[in-house]
């Protein structure tokens, strides 16, 4: 016989045994539930009146970066449809559209978009204000089905409108649930939409508890299900922002005087975004009710876009912000050093049958490097441009890494666009171009865009010695059992330039804001040494959007500050101010007198970049 | 002997009656589980074509000589292995697990044929090797064998067929007269591995460990091996996991488990509970079962079929309903003990093994006692490939008792 044989059954014996003890414990548990509970059981199917509760977990406080809270929650109330107890659901919407300010066919969307099952509450409307659950409690007989119960409403910020920033909650989506990656989600999570609050959605959102009641036939509560625990909510964590409260309010207000426009400060020593604004904003209070179709559509068709993010999303022409990556490019590529002067600047450039003007319709003479900066002379950079070429200031540029995303905690940042000999030829034919496209974009004019976010993060490189920090808005996360993670900064690369050309680009900088010709003199702070750059963009729809970018204190940079306005006019009289307020705010943590400001202004009028 | 002629006195008709009688009433029960539901009536009639296609492949595999298995059980080992690997290129996701292949509306689910190929290997090996309990490597082979199916099924993720492939390797190594305490040294790692997540029940576990290898002083390196695993398995993992974070931890979780999440599982037990309890003793009569024609349970055509029973049939159909589960187990343990060839003996053990494991999780789920894995009831819940496997072993725990006295 092959094998040991099977003569020996002991082991047939204690599986025997084994599997005996096994029926007889679900032998014992069926008697269990269906003997001793039975009447439990019967009763609970007979009625059928297992409520789900959920308890909704707190979400995470937002704090600023010196731990002032900047997004707290408040107590509010939500109402809920319990469709079960609700015999004719028509006349109840009825009903309910006239106490609640709703339209019918959108309590009716609802409704059919929350409906799980019959015995679980959809939500109808958040932040029901208290009157409103007054008089309904007080005719509960005419709402059969309408429940309210307290859910935590998010408070943002009353000083400025944070829309862009922090974002707001709702709930979600079918969509946003099939896309989850954790199945945390459930129809009626509510989850961060935009901004910060969809970002950081997994840190901030905690975890949904629930109660499991039992509910008389009449629909009362008879109190918890025997046998099973309430599941405990988990409040979410905290966030401690990069964010400086007091510089977001001061840059909110440097704005309020325009229209529409967006400003970025950065600590360039790390990356970390000390304010970031854009106009025109929103509230994100007003989203905590409920998303109605008039409001969203009033949003969304607004002409002025209040819910495009500027300062990440809005791409503009860098205008002569960029003359300093021209600048850069042909000091790395040996063209020129800081002493060399191109020919005599009298206004206009000719290139083939094409007339190139500067800013200056007078001209402004011979100029060095460092003065050509200072004064932001076009004629000095369309000639620096058409000796580099496009080849290499488009491989300069692309090092400097203008064509990409710089990864920013928010969502759906955009990138700048760099032409390229290849962009060129797909767009016109090959060959078909012409040699004078490389002029306009040596003063960041032509098809060369970018972001807010873009030039400031590329000044704050250009100033800490050419490391490009990922900016970040997060600093750190506390979690509720009090466990921290610190966002360290991370260098995303480094600029394609030396120390040494660096230190000229600098100079060229300081020189702009504090030589008496300089176009930025508008930035200049008592005590501090600021350098920075002015730019026009030229805008086929209108006036000018106005450019600067500061950064002080020169020796050793703290704060790197883009503005951007948009149809303003001159960067050097709209937005270098802004920028001078933002820095002295800061570095000195006080306001100026706006009327010295203004009276400085008369003064220098003369002085404009292009 | 022929094979066209029946030894009716060979034929094992208790355990085919049994099993085609679980397959009617599985049916049934799908029957009364979705009548009332709006588009999936006629699930029924779809299983019922499933049950048709079952006993053609289960006549055919009794037809097949045994040793024909028996030569080929690493080439199917293989096979199932290079199906398993190949899921995770050509596998249909769903829910966000990977485990079926597509193929012009028909679904196959590979880990299906990959338990029964591991039993063929393992069978095969235990019989052909010089076995020795105290050999490292041929305790590591068996185990090497076992496990890397379970981790293949595991990276699906399906938690619940891998563990199937756990109570496979154990119950070959049982019914290879390892001896339990060896067993049980073997599966250490594990207990250290849940143990782990709180360093006292953990010590105590370790220093129980020692004594154990000190009374039973198994070979050196055996010793060492489990010791290493033991101190690794429960030192490494509370490291590693509280370095992560809350939400890293449940992205963990859900990747071992996809249908993880707490309130839709607890919601389902309850449901169940509450849809036998309600049964009583004798039962609201087939069709009658209020908690499904409200639909409260999901799945209760599948995974939590029983709860049909328990509400329809009450305390006397359900004790009916596990003397025929348990009937059928114990015709597959006497086949495993009586077979003289000692393959067709392994075989058939370990097949009747991956059935009492699977009807007696999926039993213990449906009454609240485990928690929610996702195993369905052999021979009895919806799914064509479930129910085709569970015929495929019927027709070798047949063939294996109609030959059992062929070496």
């Amino acid at each position: 016989m092959k094998g040991n044989g099977f003569s020996d059954y002991s082991r047939g014996k204690g599986a025997l045994y084994f599997l005996g003890i096994i029926a007889f414990i679900l032998a014992l548990r069926l008697f269990y539930l269906q003997v001793i509970d039975f009447s439990y059981y019967r009763k609970i199917s007979e009625e059928n009146r297992i409520r789900l509760v959920s308890v909704p977990a707190s979400r995470g406080l937002i704090c600023d970066r010196n731990h002032r809270k900047m997004v707290t929650n408040r107590t509010s109330y939500t109402l809920f449809l319990l469709p079960y107890e609700a015999p004719d659901l028509n006349e109840l919407i009825q009903r309910l559209s006239i106490v609640l300010n709703l339209e019918e066919h959108f309590l009716l969307k609802k409704i059919k978009t929350g409906w799980i099952n019959r015995y679980t509450p959809i939500r109808l409307k958040r932040d029901v204000d208290f009157k409103t659950i007054c008089s309904l409690e007080e005719q509960n007989e005419e709402f059969p089905g309408v429940i309210y119960q307290a859910e935590k409403a998010r408070n943002y910020p009353q000083a400025f409108w944070s829309g862009h920033l922090f974002g707001y909650v709702g709930e979600a989506s079918q969509k946003e649930i099939d896309n989850s990656k954790e199945k945390r989600l459930r129809l009626g999570s509510i989850i961060g939409k935009v901004g910060l609050e969809k970002e950081y959605d997994d840190y901030l959102r905690g975890e949904d508890g629930m109660n499991f009641l039992e509910v008389s036939a009449s629909g009362k509560i008879l109190g918890p299900l025997k046998d099973k625990k309430p599941l405990p909510s988990k409040t979410g964590s905290d966030l401690l922002l990069t964010i400086d409260y007091d510089l977001q309010i001061e840059a909110e207000s440097a704005l309020s005087k325009y229209n529409s426009g967006a400003l970025v400060a950065l600590d360039p020593q790390n990356g970390e975004v000390l304010a970031l604004v854009s106009k025109p904003g929103f509230d994100p209070n007003q989203f905590s009710s409920v998303l109605d179709e008039k409001t969203w559509q009033a949003l969304v068709n607004d002409p002025s876009h209040p819910l495009l993010n500027r300062a990440i999303q809005g791409v503009y022409p860098p205008a002569s912000t960029y003359k300093l990556l021209t600048a850069g490019g042909a000091l790395e590529a040996k063209i020129i050093d800081r002493t060399t002067t191109f020919s005599y600047c009298n206004g206009k450039f000719l290139f083939g049958n094409r007339i190139f003007r500067c800013w200056q319709p007078e001209g402004h003479g011979r100029l060095d490097l460092i003065q050509a900066i200072a004064q932001s002379c076009d004629v000095y950079f369309y000639k620096l441009a058409l000796k580099l070429g496009l080849d290499r200031w488009s491989y300069y540029a692309l090092e400097c890494g203008l064509d990409k995303k710089f990864k920013i905690d928010l969502p759906d940042e955009v990138f700048g666009m760099i032409p390229t000999r290849s962009y060129y030829q797909k767009k016109f034919g090959p060959g078909k171009w012409v040699k004078n496209l490389v002029i306009n974009l040596g003063i960041g004019q032509g098809e060369v865009l970018t972001t807010p976010l873009g030039v400031a993060v590329f000044y704050a490189a250009l100033v800490n010695g050419g490391i490009v920090y990922q900016p970040h808005i997060l600093k750190e996360v506390r979690s509720p059992e009090g466990r921290v993670f610190i966002n360290k900064k991370s260098v995303l690369y480094h600029l394609p330039f030396s120390t040494t050309t660096l230190e000229v680009l600098k100079e060229g900088l300081v020189q702009a804001v504090n030589s008496s010709s300089g176009t930025g003199v508008l930035a200049q702070i008592q005590d501090i040494m600021v350098g920075g750059k002015t730019g026009t963009a030229q805008n086929p729809h209108g006036r000018d959007h106005a450019w600067f970018v500061g950064f002080a204190p020169a020796n050793h940079p703290k704060i790197v500050v883009a503005v951007l306005v948009e149809k303003a006019g001159h960067g050097g009289t709209v937005a270098a101010p802004m920028a001078k307020r933002i820095i002295e705010r800061y570095l000195k943590g006080k306001t100026t007198e706006l009327v010295k400001e203004e009276n400085r202004s008369f003064q220098t009028v003369r002085k404009m970049d292009p | 002997m022929s094979l066209f002629k029946l030894k009716t006195e060979d034929f094992d008709f208790k355990l085919f009656v049994t099993a085609l009688l679980l397959s009617l009433i599985g049916v049934l029960l799908i029957f009364s589980a979705k009548h009332a539901s709006l588009n999936e009536q006629n699930l029924f009639l779809r299983q019922l074509f499933w049950l048709f296609l079952s006993l053609i492949t289960a006549g055919i595999i009794f037809i097949i000589p045994l040793r024909f298995h028996e030569i080929f059980s690493y080439l199917y080992y293989l096979l199932a292995l290079f199906l398993l690997g190949a899921l995770f290129f050509i596998g249909t996701t769903r829910l966000g697990a990977t485990r079926w292949f597509e193929l012009g509306g028909i679904t196959f689910q590979p880990s299906e044929w990959a338990k029964i190929a591991t039993i063929f290997a393992l069978a095969r090996y235990i019989t052909y090797s010089k076995r020795s309990f105290y050999s490292v490597l041929w305790i590591g082979t068996v185990i090497v064998m076992g496990f890397v199916p379970l981790l293949l099924v595991l990276r699906q993720p399906d938690l619940g067929t891998s563990l199937v492939f756990l109570a496979i390797v154990l119950s070959m190594l049982y019914w290879a007269k390892v001896p339990l305490l060896f067993i049980f040294l073997i599966f250490s790692p594990l207990i250290s591995l849940v143990a782990g997540f709180h360093w006292l029940p953990w010590g105590i576990f370790f220093f129980l460990l020692i004594y154990l290898l000190y009374r039973l002083r198994p070979v050196f390196l055996f010793s060492i091996g489990v010791l290493v695993l033991n101190l690794a398995f429960g030192i490494l993992t509370p490291l590693l996991w509280n370095r992560l974070h809350d939400y890293q931890k449940l992205r963990v979780l859900v990747f071992l488990d996809p249908n993880r999440d707490p309130l839709g599982a607890g919601y389902q037990i309850i449901q169940s509970k509450v849809a036998i309890g309600s049964g009583g003793i004798w039962g609201k009569g087939f069709l009658h079962g209020s908690q499904t024609k409200l639909a409260f349970l999901p799945m209760q055509h599948t995974d939590f079929v029983f709860s049909v029973v328990g509400e329809e049939f009450g305390l006397i159909g359900s004790l009916v309903f596990l003397a025929l589960f348990f009937f059928l187990i114990f015709r597959g343990l006497s086949i495993a003990s009586k077979s003289r060839n000692s393959f067709n003996s392994y075989v058939a053990f370990g097949l009747t093994s991956i059935f009492a494991f699977q009807g007696i999780v999926n039993l213990g789920m449906s009454m609240g006692l485990l928690p929610v894995t996702g195993i369905p009831f052999p021979l009895v819940s919806y799914g064509g490939s479930s129910l085709l496997m569970s015929w495929v072993s019927m027709g070798l725990l047949l063939a294996i008792h109609y030959k059992w006295t062929e070496y």
